[in-house]
């Protein structure tokens, strides 16, 4: 158990990493352009391609990074008053439905990713778009195995208690 | 089976499954059945997610964090007490007036009640506030200042309903004046019969306080009168707000250590923006699947069966949105309700900037009202009070809010005047 645990871990701070460093590219790139397009009514012709895109880079790490710190959107409404093994029942299952819609959305990404490769369509000159669409299968993937981290954890905790 | 799909579905939400998923399963299985590629939902989230006005997001919440983290909120409950403190009740106000910015700026995910909540409530306490009195106070305040610039929530409403972001920042600011207008007398009521010493105004001690500020004290004029006078877009703002803040803070100030601090605000704040965008990215094709579906043309005939007049229409929906407020938190609530309640109210002739004042109102409320009000249980946490204590204190201050509620939703002219006077595109 403590091998997956250290695999989350590995897998949050190589994710933390590209993170910092593009949400530091972010800021400075959207600022410099703020100051060129007003001050001297000029700006990067990519930068705006490349922002446009680190907000997905950053959205799916960031996403990825939630998983393991149970930071998602949920009602939770009801859970709320769960306890013991009803809660970790619940996790077992909820959990497991992420990780299996996560491979499916994973699936229709990796279809998406071949269709632009196909297509040979470029995101800026020469550079393929599929260069910055990977991330949405990457993230896809990260997501499920975040998740499928997750069920199992849940599952330890609720045979553990049943032991107790 | 249709039907037993959206029990499942339903059922796993309650369960507490990411709602992300829960959308990303209906849209996987609503294109299924149609017979379409499921690849249009990706398209669909590429589409959605580069966005140019998309930016916005992760650069204002980033900034709404680091001010959070930093001691920003100390230097200006300091400053905001210097101005107001001398009036009866002064220090409610301060609470108000604080947290109305606060919330604006970190996007009303409960950083208010964490971050100026602690720091406010012991001040009312010991100023002789009734402790009931403040408690309300403080826990409403955490939400308030969701319809001025640049709440996420906004944002995020202009994305969705594809209304322009910049008319609803200006659109927002009457009814959220009025908001905090409405609580504020009440508080310097409450002040007043409490017999809250008042302090004496003193420019020397307003004076040290600006100094102390003088960093921060640029940054709502930046943000606010950039976007109401055109000067910047949303998004120009939010790229000069990261990168302002991120100097004062780190280089100037020094609250936060560039590499021990920054990096760890960076994935905080991005978890939430994940959070959202990860909703945002299945939900938009979803949306589109609805609509080529003409669903909310169809629930609109549904709806007109039994309502007909426009005032009507505004009472069940008001209620309706009250009910969506208690249950789900106000990311979600956007981007699963707006795109069937936009077609509708269009059909009944409500203009999109008033109804996404009516929209952010309720879902304001919504931080509120038991049993599952986000801020009852963030204030329950921070202040070791039982909810139900909360909850308690809080009611009167829904009561107002409804009343605002009211005004916003039958005088339009509230959210639409402001625009049409500053003609902002």
């Amino acid at each position: 158990m403590s091998l997956l645990q250290r695999l989350d871990s590995f897998l949050n701070k190589f994710e933390s990493a590209l993170l910092v460093f593009f949400l530091t590219v972010m800021i400075l790139l959207a600022f410099l352009q703020v100051v060129l397009r007003n001050a001297f009514s000029e700006g990067i012709l990519w930068a705006d391609i490349l922002l446009r895109h680190l907000v997905l880079w950053i959205g799916f790490l960031g996403a990825a990074i939630a998983t393991s710190h149970d930071r998602h959107i949920n009602i939770d409404a009801l859970t709320r008053f769960l306890t013991g093994r009803v809660r970790s029942s619940a996790k077992v299952l909820t959990y497991l439905f992420a990780a299996a819609i996560c491979i499916l959305l994973f699936d229709a990404s990796l279809a998406y990713i071949r269709l632009e490769v196909d297509l040979d369509s470029t995101v800026y000159e020469e550079i393929p778009s599929w260069y910055a669409a990977a991330i949405i299968p990457g993230g896809y993937a990260l997501l499920a195995i975040h998740f499928l981290i997750r069920v199992a954890l849940a599952m330890n905790a609720l045979v553990r208690g049943e032991k107790r | 089976m249709t039907t037993i799909i959206v029990v499942l579905l339903i059922l796993l939400a309650l369960l507490g499954a990411p709602l992300f998923t829960i959308i990303g399963a209906a849209a996987l299985i609503a294109f299924y059945l149609a017979d379409i590629e499921t690849t249009a939902v990706i398209i669909e989230l590429y589409k959605i997610a580069t966005t140019p006005t998309l930016i916005a997001i992760p650069l204002f919440t980033f900034a709404g964090y680091l001010l959070a983290e930093s001691k920003s909120p100390r230097r200006l409950v300091n400053l905001a007490q210097a101005m107001f403190g001398w009036l009866p009740g002064g220090l409610a106000l301060v609470v108000l007036v604080t947290c109305a910015i606060f919330t604006a700026f970190t996007g009303a995910s409960g950083v208010t009640i964490v971050a100026l909540g602690g720091l406010l409530y012991p001040i009312l306490v010991k100023e002789n506030f009734p402790e009931q009195f403040s408690l309300g106070l403080v826990t409403s305040s955490g939400s308030i200042g969701l319809l001025f610039p640049p709440s996420l929530a906004i944002i995020l409403y202009g994305l969705i309903a594809q209304v322009s972001i910049d008319q609803l920042f200006v659109a927002g600011a009457l009814p959220g004046l009025l908001l905090v207008g409405t609580l504020g007398l009440y508080s310097i009521r409450v002040g007043a019969r409490a017999n809250v010493p008042r302090q004496s105004f003193s420019w020397h001690a307003l004076g040290s306080a600006a100094r102390e500020a003088a960093w921060e004290i640029p940054l709502p004029i930046l943000v606010i009168g950039g976007i109401y006078g055109g000067l910047f877009t949303a998004t120009e703002a939010a790229a000069v707000t990261a990168f302002y803040v991120l100097v004062v803070e780190v280089f100037i100030y020094r609250d936060l250590h560039f590499t021990r601090d920054v990096p760890r605000v960076m994935i905080e704040s991005m978890m939430l923006v994940g959070a959202v965008l990860a909703i945002l990215g299945t939900a938009f094709g979803l949306t589109n699947y609805l609509i080529d579906e003409e669903i909310p043309q169809k629930l609109f005939e549904l709806v007109r069966e039994h309502i007909s007049s426009r005032t009507t229409f505004l009472i069940i929906l008001n209620a309706f949105l009250l009910v969506v407020g208690m249950m789900m938190d106000i990311f979600s609530a956007i981007v699963v309700v707006v795109p069937l309640i936009v077609p509708i109210a269009t059909q009944f002739e409500i203009h999109p900037l008033h109804l996404a004042m009516i929209f952010l109102t309720n879902l304001e409320i919504g931080y509120l009202t038991p049993p599952v009000g986000l801020n009852l249980f963030l204030s329950s946490l921070r202040f070791e009070k039982p909810i139900l204590h909360i909850a308690k204190s809080v009611l009167v201050f829904i009561g107002l809010m409804l009343i605002v509620l009211m005004i916003i939703t039958y005088v339009p002219e509230l959210s639409l005047w402001l625009v049409e006077t500053l003609g902002t595109r």
